[in-house]
């Protein structure tokens, strides 16, 4: 029989392996669609239903910023912070406005005191609104509904504040009043401050005191889109890694292990291949989810293109990581497909693919940063809408870059064990 | 044989669990020499095989390929060619491209993967489905695939553990030509299964397992000539079930029940049998012949080899 001949080194194996694995995608047409058409769509219907969705109930990070230190605005902050729904943090009177914490996600919307709103008459109509929320586009409901909740607080404990407002509107168009009625108003607004209408249907608009502000990323009205389309993309990364890396429970239960045993590399040259596999092949399913994006809403995703790149490896890297580990921890088939169905399933709710972060409480919101998909979606999110530099990009490209490795690195180690 | 031994496995114990699965288990194996490896299910066939192929270490003894240990050396494992029992095929491939990912996985750079492949298709008679995904073929032509997979890379020790389970007559007989080809080229071939008909047509050896000893090894025809001497082996087939005075009569002629559970065949082993005695039952047929592997099976081990469902 013939001589051993030469052998190669480990790279052309990997290579052999990377085209087992393209082979097997080609030819199965079904899971074509699941991996690179599905993804798309599924972005079309999240970015289309959630892009413009309302909400109620929000458990918000509100912080307030009383610009003014006057006892009224004291107390109006003071209200803010103690008010059950906007549980507000106030900030420090002497401290610069911390607007960057509300475009990187830190706080979903910042109410700014800005000057003290008039208790009399001698109200300057035409005086900018005292009181500023300032809120993110990309997080949508967040500015609404905090505008909503300070004009209610307003409403019902700052009840003289409305009608001091309404009266010197009324002043300015039906007036003046005369003495006796400035006197009585004065009186009422005093009776007012000290003893506010609980009453919220009580027709004293706090209109003019509260304005809205909204602060755009770099791509101004495609913040909800970018948002989707990394969450899109790493969800749909997690399920294609996990029914990629199920090949590998195939190989152990079809004998083929047993045969690669005698080869130079051994299994774990088989992990290695498949890992390169997933990690192209996520790639390119990030492109197409991306792609969609920009051709159909306008996401910029080429002007990055290279820190946009990285993110989609390291991602595509983490996933993979992560549906090998999977199944070099499953043995059947059976069992992998339904562990990895509840993994992306927990790891996807929890990390932001399938409702935003921001809606989340706290304690879910900080469970977040344990899955991969919080750290693809800020690291997209912070490239394409917020505009962040490659150093703000580092922690979560890190994160994604340490799961990867460390998911790998089971994964081989595992397979260097499952071969004796 | 009288050349040096290709593989050489000393006094080989292992134990997994806190249990003896192999205890001072001795094998050696020439180039061009045919190895039934046999014993019952749990007798410690597969650890045997792990051992061989370096993928587990002996608590005792060792095992040398060449004056090499397989669990140490990649390039003595790279001479190991293994036929796993379950067609350890891509499905997806064609038999060519399967036979490319193996060799090139085995570390044979492009130009003589491509010879390999070639030569694997024509050692096994598989040009004609080279172009076939394996998924596609039919259970003979994937064992035979299977088969050429294990070879590919040109190992001089091939490992076959039931290569011919679930297959029909004919395609078992092409792969046992096979088998004798491989090893008329100078493979050693060392390859368990539970047809021992077949075995005793192409093995030039048998080594029998049990409880993780080795209970017997030497050629087929010594081992026989050894453990039944003159005698023969009879068998009678009844036509119905015997009633209590038909079953004393076999008895009386030294017969026993094939299976207990439906005793319509009967076997014993005799030097001679009172023929008028024999031709009285009633009987479908009766006959006589010389002992093969299955009776050295069910004298050593007490009942019939049942094959392993894939």
């Amino acid at each position: 029989m013939n001589e051993p001949r030469p052998s190669t080194g480990v790279l052309p194996m990997i290579a052999t392996v990377f085209r087992v694995m393209l082979l097997g995608l080609w030819r199965d047409r079904g899971a074509m669609v699941m991996i690179f058409a599905l993804p798309p769509l599924m972005f079309f219907v999240f970015a289309e239903v959630f892009s413009g969705t309302d909400g109620d109930s929000l458990q918000l990070r509100v912080q307030v910023h009383d610009r003014v230190g006057s006892p009224l605005t004291a107390a109006l902050a003071e209200a803010m912070t103690a008010d059950e729904q906007l549980a507000a943090v106030a900030l420090p009177a002497g401290e610069p406005e911390p607007r960057r914490a509300v475009t990187s996600g830190e706080v979903d919307a910042l109410i700014v005191i800005r000057a003290e709103p008039a208790a009399d008459l001698g109200a300057d109509l035409d005086a900018p609104a005292p009181i500023v929320v300032v809120s993110d586009a990309a997080r949508g409901l967040a500015g609404p509904v905090v505008s909503a909740r300070v004009q209610r607080l307003l409403q019902r404990q700052f009840t003289q504040l409305g009608v001091a407002r309404a009266a010197a509107l009324v002043d300015a168009l039906a007036g003046p009043y005369t003495d006796a009625q400035r006197d009585d108003l004065a009186i009422a607004l005093e009776e007012l401050a000290a003893a506010p209408l609980a009453d919220a249907a009580s027709g004293a608009s706090p209109d003019g005191l509260v304005v809205q502000e909204t602060l755009n990323g770099v791509d101004p009205d495609r913040g909800g889109i970018s948002y989707y389309a990394g969450a899109v993309a790493i969800l749909f990364l997690l399920f294609s890694a996990m029914q990629g890396a199920i090949s590998l429970i195939d190989e152990r239960t079809s004998g083929i292990v047993d045969r690669l045993v005698a080869t130079p590399g051994g299994y774990p040259t088989v992990v290695a291949g498949k890992a390169l596999f997933l990690v192209g092949q996520g790639v390119v399913q990030v492109t197409l989810i991306f792609a969609f994006a920009g051709l159909f809403y306008g996401v910029d995703w080429l002007g990055r293109f290279g820190p946009w790149l990285l993110t989609a490896t390291l991602a595509s890297a983490a996933a993979a990581g992560l549906g090998l580990l999977t199944a070099s921890l499953c043995r059947s088939r059976q069992q992998a497909q339904t562990a990895s169905s509840f993994v992306v399933l927990i790891l996807s709710a929890i990390g932001g693919s399938m409702v935003p972060r921001f809606m989340m409480p706290d304690w879910l919101r900080e469970l977040g940063w344990l899955t991969p998909n919080a750290w693809a979606i800020e690291a997209w999110q912070g490239l394409l809408w917020r505009g962040a530099s490659p150093a703000e990009l580092v922690p979560a490209w890190a994160v994604l870059a340490a799961a990867a490795a460390l998911t790998i690195g089971i994964s081989l180690w595992r397979a260097r064990r499952q071969v004796a | 044989m009288t050349s040096s031994p290709l593989l050489v496995a000393d006094d080989l114990d292992f134990a997994f669990g806190g249990r003896r699965v192999l205890d001072a288990v001795s094998l050696r194996l020439h180039r061009g020499e045919i190895v039934a490896l046999l014993g019952p299910n749990g007798a410690g066939k597969s650890t045997l095989i792990r051992l061989l192929c370096g993928r587990l270490q002996p608590a005792a003894g060792r095992v040398r390929l060449d004056g090499r240990d397989p669990a140490d050396s990649a390039s003595a494992r790279r001479r190991i060619g293994l036929v796993p029992q379950r067609i350890a095929l891509y499905p997806h491939l064609t038999v060519g491209e399967n036979l490319d990912v193996f060799a090139r996985l085995a570390g044979l750079p492009g130009a003589a993967a491509a010879a390999a492949v070639a030569g694997a298709l024509t050692t096994c008679d598989l040009a004609s489905v080279a172009g076939t995904r394996c998924g596609r073929l039919s259970g003979g032509w994937q064992r035979r695939a299977n088969i050429a997979c294990g070879i590919v890379h040109g190992p001089e020790l091939l490992i076959l553990d039931e290569p011919t389970v679930g297959i029909d007559l004919p395609a078992r007989r092409a792969i046992e030509q096979l088998l004798t080809r491989l090893a008329g080229d100078g493979m050693a071939v060392l390859m368990t299964s539970h047809d021992l008909d077949e075995l005793g047509r192409i093995c030039d050896r048998a080594a029998f397992l049990d409880g993780g000893r080795l209970v017997a090894d030497g050629r087929p025809e010594t081992l026989i000539r050894d453990r039944f001497g003159t005698r023969r082996e009879w068998r009678v087939e009844l036509a119905d079930w015997p009633d209590e005075a038909l079953v004393g009569r076999l008895e009386a002629l030294g017969l026993e029940p094939e299976d207990p559970r439906a005793p319509l065949r009967w076997h014993g082993l005799a030097e001679a049998l009172d023929l008028s005695a024999l031709d009285a039952l009633p009987a479908v047929e009766w006959r006589v012949r010389r002992p093969g592997l299955d009776a050295l099976w069910r004298e050593l081990f007490g009942q019939r080899p049942e094959v392993d469902e894939a």
